[in-house]
């Protein structure tokens, strides 16, 4: 077994130990004392440099790891071609289309997908990219060219940062419908028949993805404040949006009328 | 920044665009509802850039980038696609289209993308 060094959270604190690696296991010594079999993950989550385990067990097993990029890059490699898991080969060209640009010098990669209970990995040599299943926003089997050829793909969209980000999966067609099927059922709680909104409703949806505020919306829509809010309230219920700020409006009271009355007697009196 | 024509057939796209390229600081040369008015508008505005849908009646996107083209070689035109229209934009790009989106747009990413063509 290879010791490598890493952090992890234990009783609530960051402590350094040796874990050592085997072939189907990781083994952290005291004081945390677990063992985990590779085969006994269920799931693998990163959050920026964060490796989060979760492994079978009575009780099952949270176990959270930091480390350098090269040393997580190796666990991630060794957790997810041995952990328990729905995983395929495939093509895939992740990220392909960010916020509606298509990323220039995208390419196709060979490598595996692997979905494990909160998330679609994209794994290939050079990459471990993690989707999590929550930030999901479509799934579709589709077509694309590859290399001159219209391709059966399955389009994967996510939502990172508050973009679209569309990642593309290429292998055999019957193996596609299995993984569209597959993911559409894991994330069916997004799925919607599509007539909840109005054409309005629509737009404003729309504009509200491009970035705009509701000031702009008002404006390019030529709606009342009123009508957008109850827009927004429908919006918000369906939860296609959520709310990120509250803005106030207020005028002044007498004493503020008072006040910047005063305030500018002064400021002129001063020029 | 720069003076953009954007062509589109439905209000509601060519206004999101406006606003979208107006908040980046360009100039709206003008606006065309379809290819046939697009070629009309290029040759009479000679915008820096162009912004093209490719689905629209009469003459479509990829014809009216042709012949903007051959008005004018040079020409930066950036399409406008929907998702799963890959086949128009490599056709596009083929034909000389300096940059292409896909609907529905994010305002950063179309000025990144604009920014990146007009120092092209």
């Amino acid at each position: 077994m290879k010791e490598i060094p890493v952090k992890t959270e234990h009783e609530g604190k960051w402590i350094v130990v040796k874990a050592a690696v085997g072939d189907d296991r990781i083994v952290f010594p005291a004081p945390v004392n677990k063992e985990i079999l590779f085969k006994s993950i269920f799931d693998l989550d990163e959050r920026k440099s964060i490796l989060i385990v979760s492994a079978k067990g009575n009780p099952e097993t949270i176990i959270k790891i930091a480390s350098v990029e090269k040393v997580l890059v190796i666990l991630k490699r060794l957790f997810l071609a041995n952990c328990n898991a729905y995983r395929l080969m495939a093509y895939f060209m992740s990220p392909a289309i960010r916020g509606g640009v298509m990323i220039k010098n995208a390419q196709w990669e060979k490598g595996s997908i692997v979905v494990v209970k909160t998330g679609i990995w994209f794994v290939s040599a050079v990459k471990q990219v993690c989707v999590p299943l929550t930030d999901v926003a479509a799934i579709e089997l589709t077509k694309r060219d590859v290399q001159g050829k219209q391709t059966d793909v399955v389009r994967i969209d996510h939502v990172e940062s508050g973009e679209v980000v569309s990642s593309m999966v290429l292998c055999p067609l019957s193996t596609l419908q299995v993984l569209a099927n597959f993911l559409k059922d894991t994330t069916k709680g997004i799925d919607m028949k599509g007539t909840e909104l109005d054409a309005l409703d629509q737009q404003v949806a729309m504009l509200v993805y491009s970035g705009m505020d509701s000031h702009a919306i008002e404006n390019m829509l030529s709606i009342p404040h009123k009508q957008l809010d109850g827009i927004y309230d429908r919006i918000i219920k369906l939860g296609i949006a959520e709310v990120m700020t509250i803005r106030r409006e207020v005028q002044l009271t007498t004493k503020g009328v008072r006040y910047i009355s005063d305030a500018t007697k002064t400021q002129t009196n001063q020029n | 920044m720069g003076t953009i024509l954007i062509v589109d057939d439905t209000l509601f796209m060519r206004t999101l665009l406006k606003n979208i390229l107006f908040s980046g600081g360009h100039t709206i040369a003008g606006e065309a509802a379809n290819g046939e008015e697009a070629v009309a508008k290029y040759k009479e505005l000679k915008p820096d850039l162009v912004t093209m849908d490719v689905v629209m009646p009469k003459v479509n996107g990829i014809e009216a980038l042709k012949a903007i083209k051959q008005l004018d070689p040079a020409a930066r035109v950036v399409m406008c696609t929907a998702v799963g229209q890959e086949q128009m934009v490599k056709l596009a790009i083929k034909t000389g289209a300096k940059g292409y989106i896909v609907k529905p747009f994010q305002a950063p990413k179309v000025l990144e993308e604009i920014k990146n063509v007009l120092a092209s």
